[in-house]
């Protein structure tokens, strides 16, 4: 029921995407999206794949199902790639949905083009990581002035972090968070410009990937919180007994709120930048085939400028939001782990935080 | 055109790939929290400790520096004077030395030119008496030859007496 209620909401969402984005151009594009011979496929471009294209080729991801046929055994079953799946007999296409013959798909563990760069966003911290302690084991660094653009790089955003997002933010207990941070900051920094490449996908593009690292802030913040956290949800102080029970739906809310928002505003950061990259660039493509190639030509010159702007705007929005999101970590972090006078400033800067 | 989102749309969460990336980040972040990062934030905290007490240190050695540098200063200016008082001294002496040996040397010279005059004088007194003795006796001498040839000693050496006396007003 609530995938039902979903689909419905995507299709408005759509529509409305469409809408804006396009104009007058949105119904065609929206038609053509359903057929395969259209020109330009914005769907396929920002949504996760069963392959991983590398210089040009696409190498099939294998597909790991956890499925229950029609007796009601529970089966693994894993495939090298999605045609060896189908080629199986057990496994049909259906709307692009790899669905079982019999029975019913529970999980799908399938690699993924958006896991592919997520391990690549993590892989690449990583390695830089492994360099810079190496460097740091060496002494060059630590003894030494650092040396080299990377390790002065690696200092710049590790000394941002933690002294201007940690510090600020989680007073006398940011050690125990900087890693949490650093990590959170820099692989949604790697996700994110990777996506800048044409070939790649961002992961971040990604609800699913957006959710889970939003439920990691989530989880980080209620274990790191204190009684003073807990007082302040489930009987707020300083206010009358009728307004305290009215307080607890609130600030059971406003918990879930935040990891929320997190998420959606990564997500459609991250998203909407590649659309819009997309569907101008998909004008082009458009324009040639509604008024032929002398209105593409004059639509490339617009298309082009535009598109070459929205680049430089998406580096800055790549290492913006990654900060945003760490830094929103750090303060709902902060608010939990405070052991604060009841004074209520820190909620207005929630507020204040959460409009960005 | 494959989604892998099990109803095709970009809002749907998928359950197995959130399961993928869950166990990433948890093995990621436990291996940095463990691992990659506490030695990485030790030695930058051991180096700002090190930079922030070095710099504490060289301020405290400035600040040492300058207060000998100042002493030094001092020691030079009162050894300076004292030089020049020296250097004064000394000149001072040398003049009072010269002009003593010299005045000295003017009373030698002095005491000698009057020497000189007064042996002179007194050359010249003897001279004088043994010359007026010498005189006297030639005189004698012809007077007696006289005498002896002519006659009246008395009368003679009288007239021989008046005439040296004479001679000795002249």
């Amino acid at each position: 029921m609530i995938r039902q209620t979903m689909t419905n909401y995507l299709k408005f969402f759509y529509t409305l995407l469409f809408v804006v984005l396009l104009g007058s151009a949105s119904s065609y594009a929206a038609d053509a999206e359903k057929e395969s011979d259209s020109p330009i496929d914005i769907m396929g471009t920002v949504a996760d794949h069963d392959y991983f294209t590398f210089f040009g080729k696409k190498l099939y991801l294998p597909r790991l199902f956890l499925w229950e046929n029609d007796l009601g055994e529970l089966k693994f079953s894993t495939y090298s790639s999605t045609k060896k799946a189908i080629a199986s007999g057990e496994f049909i296409d259906i709307d692009h949905v790899i669905t079982p013959v019999t029975g019913h798909m529970v999980i799908d563990f399938s690699l993924t083009s958006h896991l592919i760069y997520f391990w690549f966003g993590l892989g690449a911290l990583a390695l830089l990581v492994m360099f810079a302690g190496s460097r740091y084991k060496k002494g060059i660094g630590s003894d030494t002035a650092p040396r080299g653009a990377i390790q002065n790089l690696f200092e710049i955003f590790y000394e941002f972090i933690r002294d201007e997002v940690a510090k600020p933010n989680l007073g006398d207990k940011y050690r125990t968070y900087v890693p949490y941070l650093f990590t959170m900051f820099m692989s949604i920094a790697f996700m994110n410009s990777f996506g800048l490449l044409p070939w790649a996908a961002t992961a971040t593009a990604d609800i699913t990937v957006t959710a889970v690292l939003a439920i990691f802030t989530f989880l980080v913040t209620q274990f790191s919180g204190t009684k003073d956290h807990w007082q302040h949800i489930f009987w707020f102080p300083g206010v009358p007994l009728g307004v305290k029970f009215l307080m607890i739906p609130v600030e059971l809310i406003g918990l879930f709120t935040k990891p929320f928002a997190l998420a959606i505003r990564l997500f459609a950061n991250m998203m909407s930048g590649k659309i819009m990259i997309i569907a101008i660039l998909g004008l082009i493509f458009i324009f040639n085939e509604m008024y032929g190639n002398i209105a593409a030509y004059s639509v490339s010159v617009f298309s082009v400028v535009i598109t070459s702007i929205l680049y430089i705007l998406k580096l800055l929005v790549a290492i913006l939001q990654a900060y945003i999101f760490t830094l929103l970590s750090a303060v709902f972090i902060g608010m939990a782990a405070e052991e604060h006078e009841h004074d209520h400033k820190h909620d207005e800067h929630i507020h204040a935080d959460l409009s960005v | 055109m494959l989604y892998l989102l099990a109803s095709g749309g970009l809002l749907s969460f998928n359950t197995g790939f959130a399961i993928w990336i869950a166990i990433s980040l948890v093995v990621f972040l436990l291996i940095m929290m463990k691992f990659a990062m506490p030695p990485i934030m030790q030695a930058l905290e051991g180096r700002e400790t090190k930079i922030r007490e070095s710099l504490e240190a060289a301020e405290v050695a400035l600040a040492k520096a300058e207060a000998i540098s100042k002493d030094n200063e001092k020691a030079l200016r009162e050894a300076e004077s004292k030089a020049h008082q020296i250097r004064k001294e000394a000149m001072d002496d040398a003049e009072r030395i010269r002009n003593e040996r010299v005045a000295k040397a003017k009373d030698e010279a002095e005491q000698i030119i009057e020497q000189a005059k007064a042996d002179i004088e007194q050359e010249k007194q003897s001279a004088l008496v043994t010359l007026r003795k010498e005189v006297a006796n030639l005189a004698i001498q012809s007077a007696t030859m006289i005498l002896d040839a002519e006659l009246d000693v008395e009368k003679n050496q009288k007239l021989v007496d008046n005439y040296i006396n004479d001679l000795t007003k002249n």
